[in-house]
Parts: structure tokens; sequence; C-alpha cells
């Protein structure tokens, strides 16, 4: 394996490999963050638990005799 | 004195098989912090 520096530039290939593993991850997080499962800021489901937050109904005046 | 080989990429084989071992320290080291995160995610998460 090691004869691949022969062929391959060592500093390009670093070069173009830490590009290429530094976009990839970014692609990652950011398809992470967009999905609800898996969105480590805004929590599980933020956007299922906001519909929810719906005011409350008026209360029931009690009931007098 | 002996005539080192060229390459393609003007290593020497010696210069070839030294960057080869750190590269692949290199390697080994990211596929462990990986992994690691992956097992992180599972308990937290599991995908499947």
């Amino acid at each position: 394996m090691w004869r691949m520096w022969r062929l391959f530039d060592p500093l390009r290939a670093l070069v173009v490999q830490s590009i290429f593993l530094f976009s990839l991850a970014v692609l990652i997080h950011l398809i992470l963050l967009s999905t609800d499962t898996y969105n480590w800021i805004s929590g599980p489901n933020a956007r299922a638990v906001v519909a929810q937050k719906s005011a409350m109904p008026p209360a029931v005046p009690a009931q007098t005799k | 004195m002996a005539e080192r080989r060229t390459s393609i990429s003007g290593l020497t084989d010696e210069e070839a098989m030294e960057f080869h071992k750190y590269y692949i320290q290199g390697f080994v080291g990211f596929t462990a912090v990986a992994i690691v995160a992956h097992i992180l995610v599972w308990a937290w998460r599991p995908w499947l």
C-alpha cells in the first residue's frame, strides 16, 4: 500500500482528502440538523412539541347551585 | 553514492514508507473517533 505515495503527491492528497472529509462532515451534520429526531439543538420532535403548545381552553366556570 | 529511485510523486521508497506510517496512524485515529461517535449516537437514538 505504501507504494501509492510513489504515485500520489502526499501534500496534494492530504489537502484534497481534508476538503472532502470536511465537506462530507458538514453535509451529514446539516442533514441531521434538518431532521426532527437527530436535531441535537432544538431537541427531539421540536416541531411537534411546538404544534402542541396551543392555548388552553377557557376555564369552565364553577357550577353554582 | 547510490542513486535513489525516483517516482511520479518524487518520493523515494523510504520517504513513501515513512509517510505511509503516519498516514495510517491518522487513518486509525480518525476511524476510532468515528466509531466512538457512532456508538454514542446509537446509544442516544438507534437508527435501525
